[in-house]
């Protein structure tokens, strides 16, 4: 029986039909495509884009040298080397993200004990040359400098639900 | 035997046994902080509450001895709850820096605080504060805040490292550590506090902040530089030695390791490591390829040995190298058709060479010091030599040990000492015969006639005859040789004469042996005596200078009993050909360096004091184009067409040697054809006497940067008792001109009335006074 039905809606085109139904309901439907970059869509303050390590008020850097985002990388992305400073601190004298191991799981930031690595809303970065996405901790630094304000609101934002 | 039942499982205990001993026996953990093993209880944490049928209240298990019949619940409600209210206490004042710390991830109060801390602090006053200390360059009390006040550090402190340098001050809240008397932790085995310590208050300073725990790894290794034979976890990241911890090994260093054995890791990663062979050409230093530098090695040694006659090739090695090393340096050596190789390089008298009946040993396993009940030592800087045996010895004392010692110098041992007898370093056969003479008449022995004669000449002191009581009312006794008395001119005498007294009282004899292979490097023959024919021993290749000298790992100005004649004798010589892993003096002297591995860079065997074959592998690869010493002697081996110079691996050295042998049978401290003669030391003038410090003993510890910033490391000075500092006219404090042979040194010069008269203290081992004569000898002391 069920061979037969086939053998007739093969000739009726019956799946070509909705198939060009669902087509036409698409054609005459409010059109979503975002003309990236002249427009952008919504980011949440959660947005796991470039990382960025970030200051106090005071310019002193919040990064401790714990190693605990290290530790918790899966993707073994981030390199730390410390040692104490003249102030008898613990920093960090090397802090290497390769960007093309990361992931963007967020887990650094999770781990961090005083929201020195961040991830931000950054999203259009690009490297020309290999090495170029190898960021290093000065440029880690500058990425936080230049949008501090963005991540801080979005921090407040973030900070009732943690 | 006590029947307790823990958790619901029985056991039979010793009567007095505690609590947590008892559950530990089960295999039971009960979570503690201030218990350790090793030291006396305190029950000061409270950690360790468990509840225990028909009492009251919660009961500390470290300090509640067992009792027949008691029933222990370790996780009961009542258990877990008393035991989550101490941590909470634990918790207030604890600051919460574990990222920083550098204890994170090896913390016991963090371990625990997962177990039995809440998720959230109800506590929101301030925390307390305690100021951070500078204990000294070793041990970092920075973040005293940390502290639990669990007071492991201050029982170590008294109970195994035999001075109280640590002490809790003030009371209740405001209770603190801190260094009393000298403001500093000078203890030579310092670095164990820093393991003991469960929290981050006590840390170690070179490492610190340097990486955390969970990136290192962690390698097996055998210490390099005392004759004990600790057992060491070198710690490794990205081939590089970060730090090294003890293994425990009950027989040997138990659970602890001595600060030189702990800090000298940081020689390895010297400035001054040699990574690349060299050549002096013109009087300039070219960096050379291995090919070129074996080949100009190769081709010296074998016109030397074809123009001017084999035997004016000697070879001298460090006590410190392996003993595949020590092997294959004798078999180039011999290879070569000569026999002069030796490896004592700080002995002066050689007249027991061939006599003895096998390597000279300590004559009995490290762990049964511990239950000796009666010492005789003889020329021994104990503490600062041996500080882990030395601590054995003072755990013997606590148990009734009498401690007689004989010696030039009178250091403080923190230990009690029964009897002792601090006389030039002349006059020490002379003291151990008048103990023998007393101690024969004690036991109404008839001597042996090799020590009768000398023996009836003496006239028993007090002090000898106090010795003698003390030695023979003992029933487990020990006579035991420092390295002073190896070193001593009449170091044979000094033997035989203590051994007839050992043998009187029957007492193990042994000597406490000066580095990590000085047993090794008899058994690898690495001795001119060992083959048929005799080579000169390591005084008379600097005596009789030669032509050409092959240095293995060391530095003739610092290593050897004689640093003037050494230098001479290197300087005189066509060829000196350094293998070492520095560079160093040699610089001056050598006309080829070949960079050679530390103990971490290579696969090797130690053999300590006791007998006991401890073989490791590197830890790290070599640095640079530096390539393990037993490679490059099989190398050279194999260039110079010796036969028998085809090993693949260092374990096929060690079987050839050992060669499954016992050991133990080719041990023996008991000289044969050797008979005592009337003090012969003809003494004219100040005596030196001197002690290789601490922190001078070898290659790599005088590199440590921390270690060399301790007071066992301060400049040398000279000491003298204040009588013959005013006969010189001389004020204590100045700057004094030292003389022995054609060089002189300038050190300030200071009284010291626990010195013997006549005798004046200077160090050896030291850059400071290379410039000077032998160990021992007379030494001009005038107004610089």
């Amino acid at each position: 029986m069920e061979k037969i039905t086939n053998f007739f809606k093969t000739f009726l085109l019956l799946e070509l039909v909705k198939g060009m139904a669902l087509t036409g309901r698409h054609f005459f439907a409010r059109k979503i495509t975002v003309q990236f970059p002249e427009e952008k869509t919504p980011q949440g303050f959660r947005f796991r884009g470039l990382h960025a390590l970030r200051r106090y008020a005071n310019d002193e850097e919040r990064c401790i040298g714990c190693k605990l985002c290290e530790a918790v990388c899966p993707a073994m992305a981030i390199h730390i080397e410390t040692e104490e400073r003249t102030d008898g601190t613990r920093r960090t004298t090397r802090y290497d993200i390769d960007l093309v191991k990361c992931i963007f799981c967020g887990l650094c930031e999770e781990a961090c004990p005083v929201d020195a690595i961040v991830e931000t809303r950054i999203l259009e970065y690009h490297g020309e040359k290999r090495g170029d996405l190898y960021y290093t901790k000065p440029m880690l630094l500058a990425v936080g400098e230049k949008y501090e304000e963005q991540i801080a609101k979005d921090r407040a934002s973030d900070a009732k639900y943690r | 035997m006590i029947n307790i039942e823990i958790d619901g499982k029985h056991i039979d205990v010793e009567n007095g046994c505690s609590v947590i001993d008892a559950a530990h026996q089960l295999g039971i953990y009960i979570p503690h902080f201030c218990y350790h093993k090793k030291l006396s209880i305190a029950a000061n944490c409270r950690m360790c509450l468990v509840q225990i049928e028909k009492a009251p209240k919660p009961l500390p298990a470290c300090a509640t001895p067992v009792a027949e019949g008691m029933k222990v619940f370790t996780a009961s409600e009542q258990a877990v709850k008393a035991q989550k209210g101490v941590m909470e206490f634990l918790l207030i004042n604890h600051p919460l820096d574990c990222p920083i710390c550098d204890q994170g991830g090896e913390c016991e109060l963090q371990d625990l605080a997962v177990g039995y801390g809440g998720s959230a602090s109800r506590y929101h006053e301030e925390k307390r504060v305690v100021l951070h200390k500078d204990i000294g360059p070793l041990v970092a009390a920075e973040e005293m805040s940390r502290c639990i006040n669990c007071t492991r550090c201050v029982r170590f402190g008294i109970e195994i490292g035999g001075a109280m340098e640590l002490g809790q001050a003030f009371r209740g809240e405001h209770a603190e550590i801190m260094a009393f008397v000298s403001d500093t932790v000078d203890s030579e085995l310092s670095g164990n506090m820093i393991d003991l310590c469960p929290v981050g208050a006590l840390t170690s300073k070179p490492f610190r902040y340097s990486a955390r725990t969970w990136e290192l790894s962690r390698r097996k290794s055998i210490s390099p530089h005392d004759s004990l034979g600790s057992n060491l976890a070198v710690q490794v990241k990205n081939n590089r030695v970060m730090r090294v911890l003890p293994i425990e090994n009950e027989n040997v260093n138990e659970c602890w390791l001595s600060d030189k054995d702990r800090f000298s890791y940081e020689g390895l990663n010297s400035a001054e490591r040699l990574t690349k062979p060299m050549i002096k050409q013109g009087g300039k230093w070219l960096e050379v390829e291995w090919q070129v530098a074996l080949e100009y090695v190769s081709n010296g040694l074998r016109q030397i040995a074809h123009e001017t006659g084999a035997e004016y090739i000697g070879a001298l090695a460090t006590p410190h190298s392996t003993l595949e090393e020590l092997y294959l340096l004798q078999k180039l050596v011999r290879g070569l058709g000569s026999q002069n190789v030796d490896f004592r390089l700080r002995q002066s008298d050689f007249s027991a060479d061939s006599k003895q009946t096998g390597a000279p040993w300590l004559g009995m396993a490290v762990a049964d010091i511990n239950h000796v009940d009666r010492f005789l030592l003889v020329g021994s800087f104990l503490r600062k030599d041996h500080p882990l045996l030395a601590s054995r010895v003072r755990q013997a004392t606590k148990k009734g040990a009498q401690v007689n010692l004989i010696h030039a110098t009178d250091d403080d041992l923190l230990m009690p000492i029964a009897n002792k007898e601090i006389v030039p370093p002349a006059e020490m056969t002379t003291v151990l015969a008048q103990v023998l003479k007393a101690l024969a008449a004690a036991k109404q022995a008839t001597l042996d006639t090799s020590v009768q004669q000398v023996v009836q000449s003496v006239t028993p002191s007090a002090i000898a005859q106090a010795m003698a009581d003390s030695l023979a009312s003992g029933e487990r006794v020990a006579v035991l040789l420092g390295n002073f008395a190896q070193q001593h001119p009449q170091a044979s005498q000094l033997q035989l004469l203590a051994q007839h007294i050992a043998t009187l009282c029957g007492a193990k004899f042994g000597f406490f042996g000066e580095a990590a292979n000085s047993v090794g490097g008899y058994l690898a023959q690495a001795v001119p005596f060992a083959g048929a024919e005799h080579g000169m021993n390591a005084s008379a290749m600097l005596t009789a200078q030669r032509k050409a000298y092959i240095l293995l790992n060391a530095e003739v100005e610092l290593d050897m009993q004689n640093p003037q004649q050494a230098l001479a004798a290197m300087g005189a010589a066509d060829m000196v050909v350094a293998l070492s892993a520095y560079k160093h003096h040699a610089m001056e002297y050598a006309d080829v360096l070949l960079p050679i591995t530390p103990f971490t860079e290579t696969s090797g065997t130690f053999i300590s004091s006791e007998g006991r074959v401890q073989s490791f592998k590197g830890t790290v690869q070599p640095l640079g184009d530096a390539r393990p010493a037993w490679k490059v002697l099989r190398v050279l081996g194999n260039m110079l067409n010796i036969p028998g110079f085809d090993y693949n691996n260092s374990e096929a050295v060690r079987d050839e040697v050992l060669g499954g042998t016992d050991v133990s049978a080719k041990l023996g401290n008991v000289l044969h054809g050797v008979s005592a003669q009337n003090a012969t030391w003809n003494v004219t003038g100040l005596q030196r006497v001197s002690d290789v410090p601490i922190y001078a003993t070898d290659a790599i510890v005088r590199r440590a940067a921390s270690l060399q910033k301790t007071r066992d490391a301060a400049t040398p000075r000279a000491l003298i008792h204040s009588v013959e500092l005013e006969k010189l006219n001389l004020q204590s404090g100045e700057m004094v001109k030292l003389t022995q042979g054609h060089g002189s040194v300038r050190l300030s010069i200071i009284a010291d009335d626990s010195l013997p008269r006549g005798v004046v203290r200077v160090a050896a081992g030291h850059t400071i006074t290379a410039e000077l004569g032998a160990m021992f000898g007379t030494i001009r002391v005038e107004r610089a």
